[in-house]
């Protein structure tokens, strides 16, 4: 594991893969892996914690919810729902979970017009 | 409307930007095939599977960790995002779901790491011997501030570790960072071991969780 004198890095250990790949990356529910559509309500969740220079402790604890409709059972014709908050601006990390309005009605909207 | 099912599962490794791809790499439970399912520019890298759920023996580690590696050698291929163990999908239909439901964040996250790997650097004391762990922690950081774009703590799970961080490198920078480990590795080359590792997938700095309001 001891570096080369040029600096360039080891191969990694198993130790170091498990660090990454059992605790950390993009999580993605169970219920939403297996969720086929038709069935269910179908809610996606992101909590973003995207780091970037100097922002990344800013919002860790930024949480947005996207609704998003699936009962009408063609989710490909839904337009894609975009996310209304950008991490830039929101150096919140005290503020509790919140949802995006307009992305909510918006997929209302969208399965009223899918009916 | 036909609904089209799927016989065998999708294990996902990473979302990348766009692209029709496939990659004859060796991934989870033994696959030979890597391939991407997409949802308009977005696209997850997956094998098929037929569990959903993976064991996480040492060999399922070291695929999910080598289809990384070899997805962010392909110079196309300017971003990650890596998944954890064991995101396996029912089908392709729940993929696509996600992929367009996050879109935005998604899309969002591989622009902020584009053109980036993950340096993973400990400082492990020799045997018996003291050091100003502040000051060796304060240097290595000015040491490296100009090399790196983002840097991060992790634990220090051993009282001989002195310092165990992440950093976040711009690929065109790695030289410049490379040599900043040696400079770092001949100050301190008789008292710390330095361990440093990489390039992984942006691991300590992605921390994405998608789930279901039931």
């Amino acid at each position: 594991m001891s570096v080369a004198a040029s600096g360039r890095p080891s191969s990694e250990s198993l130790a170091e893969i498990v660090d990454r790949i059992l605790d950390k990356g993009l999580v993605v529910d169970v219920w939403a892996r297996v969720s086929v559509v038709g069935i269910e309500i179908l809610t996606v969740e992101a909590r973003i914690v995207v780091a970037s220079v100097d922002t990344f402790l800013h919002y860790a604890k930024n949480i947005s919810t996207l609704e998003i409709a699936s009962q009408s059972g063609d989710l490909e014709d839904l337009q894609n729902l975009e996310f209304g908050s950008s991490p830039m601006v929101q150096p919140a990390p005290d503020v509790p979970d919140h949802r995006i309005g307009e992305a909510e009605s918006e997929a209302e909207e969208q399965e009223a017009e899918a009916q | 409307m036909t609904v089209i099912m799927a016989d065998e599962h999708l294990y996902t490794y990473g979302v990348i930007d766009g692209a029709d791809r496939e990659l004859a790499v060796d991934g989870v439970a033994g696959a030979t095939r890597l391939y991407t399912v997409e949802y308009r520019t977005l696209s997850a890298v997956v094998s098929d599977i037929d569990t959903l759920e993976p064991e996480q023996t040492d060999e399922n580690l070291r695929a999910h960790d080598e289809a990384l590696q070899t997805i962010m050698s392909d110079e196309d291929i300017e971003a990650v995002v890596p998944m954890r163990f064991g995101m396996v999908f029912k089908s392709a239909r729940p993929l696509k779901n996600v992929l367009r439901g996050s879109r935005s964040v998604l899309t969002r996250t591989l622009n902020d790491i584009e053109g980036t790997v993950e340096m993973g650097l400990k400082l492990v004391a020799e045997e018996g011997v003291t050091v100003d762990r502040e000051s060796v922690r304060e240097d290595v950081s000015g040491r490296l501030r100009g090399v790196s774009v983002e840097e991060t703590e992790n634990g220090l799970f051993s009282d001989r570790l002195v310092l165990n961080r992440s950093y976040l490198v711009e690929r065109d920078d790695r030289e410049a960072f490379d040599a900043a480990i040696a400079g770092i590795e001949d100050e301190y080359g008789g008292s710390l071991i330095t361990q440093y590792t990489g390039p992984w997938a942006p691991y300590n700095f992605v921390d994405l969780e998608i789930g279901v309001d039931r």
